[in-house]
């Protein structure tokens, strides 16, 4: 009887190490290159994480090689597209945005179906994080990190005005604005050359208008755009605007610029995505990280974020060999989630394994605030397919012009987008 | 030792040439039917214009023809392909949100802007360098020196100039006193167009004038002497003999500027990518747009279409009143 148990222990163990020896299946005997293709460029706050990735894959992997390049945010866009339209120009690994971006590869076959590869990960990867890259019940990319829209704020600067905390009423904020612009300090930059970045802010205050439910269903094309209460929002936003607690130059400013001046000290606040944790931290300034307040208790509470898990790696369904290029996938996600997390650019999608002590204070802030969250939805030009993606983008982008007021804004994308 | 190394083929040759002194019968004459013969023959016409036929239509005609085969279908580039036959012609010109009507507003305006501001600097430019004037070779490599940079330098090089901070145009503005004149240029959205119309002007009028110098340059000195002799000044040579003698060139610079106009893109797409709101967007930045934003790949070849269409009826109608005014 011992011995059948012995047996029985043994086998159990064989059969627990199956996915383990999957993961690893990665042919040694043959040189094989794969190529890869994402976002982290030189000035990518992503960059030594993908690095110390490659490096460390290439060095458990001596017979593959990854052969990777890293491309400017926008014009990747358009590279990758115009590559979708001749598959056997994609490479075997790409960066991509999940949502309606992946989705429109997922449905022209272009993209990988990764259900397989995903198996002898899933312990480490929570299947909820593939939840935006999941299309008809299947998985078709590898998530990095997640990211939410923070509100990151210069300590120094508000306590010039008197404040120790950043403020978590609208109330307060606005009280907080009028200080800091009566001191001569502009409370917001804005980059309105490039319209994502005004989404940032846009969108916290219509999802803490009406709640993330219902901006979640109008993303979703669930829910019409004609709400009252959106007007509302906009009109807010404007207002903010026509008080000047905007810079009047971030209208022609790209991102960079406008982060560089929060990071010099020329503003105040800076509310953009969570992937600039660790440039915010390493700032020189005493950093903190808050959500937009609440403007409407009824539908919404301080706890609803925009965002998720968007950051994703997946694997050309035209290459050579798709189930080894997925394997190595999972790989090189994995450790680019790990080093990115502890390098600040964005929250780990993937269970840490790791000491995770080093974390940068701003990260941790960012990891309690989306361990108490309420409820997540995923930013607007990314959970709609890019035609709407971008007539929304059009008139979020005439919005901060002021060409048209929240009623126009309403009516527009009703009439556009229903 | 000369006579062994003659070959036998030679001989012969020298033989009939003896004989035949008058050189009828000469090896050239024969080559000369056999040419004659090769010339009057379709199909060796067609063997020898293959190659450049070849690359011609794979390069020109194939691209213009796909872009036509795409522009009848609602595609997003990748999947399947829906025939819709004229619906997105229909649609670029009826609806407000692509915004093609103001797009081509716009590089109008630009073609208008090329052609009565551009050119005339380019053209005096050209007939001052044309008068040997001292420094002339340096004068050319400095006005030409822009043509030779790459656009997205110059992009970087004017965002930085008007850049509503540290700009050296607002600065020196609040510098002299009229802080009131200061702006956003490319966030504004009643100056981005002029703003962006600058540096194409800074950028291209090196290039009208040197078109326009060779002209001036190819005028024969004997005319100018002969006018001079007889009294004519400066103004008068230019105008009577020397602009009438540039003519066709004067010509192909307006085409050049008026096509450059409609399918301008490069400095656009970094100075301002179109925006504010769409102020200084172009026919091509809305095709990148369209093709590579919003997936529509029909409608971006639609507006390729219509860019190839006007270009060659602007080219056409320029040429046809110039041809008028001869």
């Amino acid at each position: 009887m011992k011995k059948v148990l012995a047996i029985a222990l043994a086998l159990c163990m064989v059969f627990t190490l199956v996915p383990a020896a999957f993961a690893a299946d990665l042919p040694t005997d043959e040189d094989i290159t794969l190529t890869m293709w994402c976002i982290a460029t030189e000035s990518d706050a992503n960059r030594p994480a993908y690095e110390k990735a490659v490096a460390e894959f290439e060095a458990a992997h001596p017979n593959i090689k990854i052969e990777w390049e890293a491309f400017e945010n926008q014009s990747y866009k358009t590279k990758i597209k115009a590559a979708m339209s001749d598959p056997n120009t994609l490479p075997d690994i790409f960066f991509t945005w999940s949502g309606a971006f992946l989705g429109d590869f997922a449905e022209a076959g272009t993209a990988y179906c990764v259900d397989e590869a995903y198996k002898p990960f899933a312990a480490e990867l929570p299947e909820v994080m593939l939840q935006n890259s999941t299309y008809n019940g299947h998985h078709y990319a590898i998530p990095l990190t997640y990211n939410i829209v923070a509100l990151f704020a210069n300590m120094d600067k508000l306590a010039e005005v008197g404040w120790d905390h950043v403020p978590e009423t609208f109330e307060d904020l606005t009280a907080c604005c009028d200080a800091l612009k009566a001191k001569g300090i502009i409370p917001f930059g804005c980059a309105g050359k490039e319209t994502w970045c005004v989404t940032e802010y846009l969108e916290p205050i219509i999802e803490k208008t009406i709640g993330y439910e219902e901006l979640g269903k109008i993303f979703a094309g669930e829910a019409t755009w004609n709400n009252p209460a959106i007007a509302t929002a906009v009109d807010t936003f404007q207002d903010m605007i026509n008080k000047e607690y905007f810079d009047p130059a971030g209208i022609a400013l790209g991102n960079d610029e406008v982060k560089a001046n929060f990071l010099a000290g020329k503003t105040a606040f800076y509310q953009n995505g969570s992937w600039n944790c660790g440039e915010v931290n390493d700032a020189g300034f005493n950093a903190a990280v808050a959500l937009f307040p609440v403007m409407d208790p009824a539908k919404a509470t301080y706890g609803q974020v925009i965002g998720g898990p968007a950051d994703s790696l997946a694997v050309s369904a035209y290459c050579k060999n798709p189930e080894l290029a997925a394997a190595a996938a999972f790989e090189l996600g994995k450790d680019i989630c790990h080093y990115g997390y502890l390098a600040g650019s964005g929250l780990p999608a993937w269970t840490p394994d790791y000491d995770t002590s080093a974390v940068k204070p701003i990260v941790a802030a960012v990891a309690d605030i989306v361990a108490a969250s309420d409820g997540m939805v995923l930013f607007g030009d990314t959970a709609m397919s890019a035609d709407p993606a971008n007539t929304y983008l059009d008139y979020v982008s005439q919005v901060y012009g002021c060409d048209i007021d929240g009623a126009g804004f309403v009516e527009g994308l009703t009439a556009d987008l229903g | 030792m000369a006579d062994c190394a003659v070959s036998p083929k030679v001989k012969a040759a020298l033989l009939r040439l003896s004989r035949d002194p008058g050189g009828t019968a000469s090896p050239y004459t024969g080559r000369k039917i056999t040419m004659h013969k090769i010339y009057s023959n379709k199909l060796h016409i067609l063997i020898f214009l293959l190659p450049a036929l070849i690359l011609f239509c794979g390069v020109l005609i194939a691209p213009i023809g796909a872009s036509l085969y795409y522009s009848f279908f609602d595609w997003k580039g990748i999947g399947a392909k829906t025939f819709i036959g004229l619906a997105n012609y229909k649609e670029l010109f009826t609806s407000n949100s692509i915004g093609f009507m103001k797009a081509l507003r716009n590089s109008l305006l630009l073609a208008l802007l090329s052609v009565f501001l551009q050119l005339p600097l380019a053209l005096g430019l050209a007939l001052t360098l044309g008068k040997n004037i001292k420094g002339e070779r340096m004068f050319l490599s400095v006005y030409f020196m822009p043509v030779l940079i790459s656009t997205v330098v110059i992009g970087q090089l004017w965002l930085k100039i008007y850049n509503p901070d540290y700009g050296i145009l607002n600065v020196f503005l609040r510098k002299i006193g009229l802080e009131s004149w200061t702006r956003i240029w490319l966030g504004d959205k009643n100056t981005a167009l002029g703003a962006v119309f600058v540096p194409t002007l800074w950028q291209y009028v090196g290039y009208h004038m040197l078109l326009l110098y060779a002209g001036v340059k190819s005028v024969p000195m004997e005319l100018r002497e002969a006018a001079m002799l007889d009294g004519a000044t400066d103004a008068q040579v230019n105008r009577y003999i020397v602009l009438p003698y540039i003519k066709p060139i004067l010509r192909i610079s307006v085409i050049f500027a008026v096509t450059g106009s409609l399918k301008s893109f490069d400095l656009i797409y970094v100075l301002t990518n179109g925006g504010p709101r769409h102020a200084t967007e172009v026919p091509s930045t809305l095709m990148i747009n369209m093709l590579f934003l919003r997936n529509r790949y029909g409608m971006g070849s639609t507006i390729a279409v219509m860019l190839i269409i006007l270009c060659f009826g602007f080219a056409l109608l320029i040429s046809a009143m110039f041809r008028e005014e001869e």
